[in-house]
């Protein structure tokens, strides 16, 4: 079962996302979170585009994000396909990104809002690795 | 040509529809034509929703549907913009009507929501493969892959940051869900009509925090239809037409919830009221009934402030108040709302229409907002990504 809903879920992946996508999930694999930049306006996008959603400019640049942010909401889900139920998902206010939906590697009883948040990664398939958050340690 | 709604039909909103989609969106459009006074050969537009938006797929539905009744018509499509989708395919009405391109427009929105895990193991490969497409196509290729399967989360965090915004309290929620379960008790077509405690609501069954089982609308199925008529026709109509006076709309390039904007207040809901009160030359202050898509607690309290009734922050208090429940200005989902009458999403839209047009005909019975003359209809999709606000009065 779960190689089915891999391999669905790559193709769906493909379908509803496109080469920007293929890209940003080839840079998760190095453990790289990434979006692109417009070379024209200075706009970041995430999700990233080959195109900038602001100016409409065709030139674009890979961008590294920054490794940590700070907790702008969380919350856990039932209904979970990959993690262990509940699942507490967040969003993260990742400087000049704006708010990264993710996995958070830590119990709901911990989490304040406005913590600081650092960057990590979970493999959930042979194509696919996902932003997670966990609270700062150091 | 002015066009004035002069027919409305709907089935009780249940988990499950009682009869097959096309056997009810069959019984809701006959209900409508008939309440319009007319006869189905003298429709001559057909908009519809799918027959089910998480269901099997509506390709062709209008066509099939169409065949079905026996229409024939000079305009006709198939709907679809999310929660906002049953309102869009009144507004092609709407729009078809005073352009002249139709006469007598029906409007048909049906939705059946349950989907059930097969009980048969064949069946589950072909289910979990339709599964993660369409949840992969719906959330996008980046949250999806979180195994986001409902859009609950998202309003559970956007219901976080308002209790933290506002300084509001679970309490608060649970109260909006008592209100308007109380407003359901003297509504047939209300699928939850037991009333119920702020107790009950505190208790019930942590979903997604803050949110409790009973500050969630549920997963239903129904159908509701309108006729949308230009005289001549109109003046067949077995009740007072009623018209819609001013029509807003505004969408923001997000997709569940904008990642930059604030997740209390929304663009899309204050610019589609700014546009209707405008174009109908009203004010808030005017309205003596609305019907919102408020799908959870949080977001009705949000949707009381960001169309004009109430300042940021104060909705709380409006409802612990009686404000939004008959003792102030505007009475709140007559109907029970989302969270009582029940929530066939593709059909809310035009079940609220209906609502709105039974008022203003003085038909609710036990319900009726006394003297009610202009109401108020909203529809949004994603998390408050679009918009949709209607004003109905008495023609
Ligand atoms: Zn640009």
């Amino acid at each position: 079962m779960k190689d089915l809903i891999d391999r669905k879920t790559w193709e769906a992946v493909r379908h509803y996302g496109g080469a920007a996508t293929e890209e940003y999930y080839r840079r998760l694999k190095e453990n790289r979170l990434c979006a692109t930049r417009c070379d024209a306006c200075g706009h970041v996008a995430f999700p990233p585009r080959d195109f900038c959603p602001k100016c409409w400019a065709k030139a674009v640049s890979w961008v590294d994000l920054p490794k940590t942010g700070t907790l702008f909401a969380f919350t856990t889900q039932e209904r979970v396909l990959r993690f262990a139920a509940p699942e507490v998902i967040g969003l993260v206010e990742v400087e000049g990104a704006g708010r990264l939906f993710a996995h958070i590697d830590a119990p709901f009883e911990s989490l304040r809002l406005g913590m600081e948040m650092e960057l990590g990664f979970v493999e959930i398939s042979a194509e696919l690795t996902v932003p997670k958050f966990r609270p700062r340690t150091s | 040509m002015k066009p004035l709604i002069t027919g409305v039909g709907a089935v009780p909103v249940r988990r499950q529809l009682e009869r097959s989609a096309r056997d009810t969106a069959t019984a809701v459009a006959l209900q409508a034509i008939g309440d319009a006074g007319l006869e189905p050969g003298e429709i001559d537009g057909l908009f519809v929703t799918p027959p089910g938006l998480s269901g099997p797929p509506g390709f062709m539905w209008s066509c099939a549907f169409a065949h079905h009744l026996g229409l024939t018509t000079k305009a006709q499509a198939l709907v679809e913009c999310g929660g906002m989708t049953a309102a869009l395919a009144l507004r092609s009405a709407l729009d078809a009507v005073t352009l002249g391109r139709s006469r007598a427009a029906l409007v048909v929105a049906l939705d059946a929501r349950v989907v059930d895990v097969p009980e048969n193991p064949e069946d589950v490969m072909g289910f979990v493969e339709n599964a993660v497409v369409g949840l992969v196509g719906l959330y996008g290729p980046y949250d999806a892959l979180f195994g986001v399967g409902a859009p609950i989360p998202y309003y559970a965090m956007c219901a976080q940051r308002y209790l933290f915004e506002h300084q509001a309290t679970e309490e608060d929620l649970a109260r909006v869900a008592v209100t308007l379960r109380a407003n359901a008790v003297d509504n047939p077509l209300a699928e939850h009509r037991k009333p119920i405690t702020v107790a009950d609501v505190l208790a019930s069954r942590p979903v997604s925090p803050p949110l409790k089982r009973l500050d969630c609308s549920t997963f239903s199925s129904g159908a509701a239809a309108v006729v949308v008529t230009a005289e001549p026709l109109s003046r067949r109509s077995k009740g007072p037409p009623v018209a819609v006076t001013g029509i807003g709309e505004h969408h923001v390039p997000a997709h569940f919830g904008d990642r930059r904007a604030s997740w209390t207040r929304f663009e899309s809901a204050e610019s589609a009221a700014r546009q209707a009160f405008s174009e109908a030359g009203r004010t808030p202050g005017d309205v003596d009934l609305a019907e919102l898509y408020g799908v959870f607690t949080a977001t009705e309290l949000i949707l009381y402030e960001d169309l004009g009734f109430f300042p940021k922050g104060e909705a709380a208090r409006a409802v612990r108040e009686g404000l939004t429940s008959g003792r102030g200005r505007t009475m709140m989902n007559p109907s029970g709302g989302r969270l009582s009458l029940g929530h066939p999403a593709g059909a809310t839209p035009l079940y609220a229409a209906v609502e709105v047009v039974q008022q203003l005909r003085g038909a609710c019975g036990p319900r009726q907002v006394a003297g009610a003359k202009v109401g108020l209809v909203h529809a949004e999709h994603g998390m408050l990504d679009g918009s949709f606000v209607a004003i109905l009065e008495g023609a």
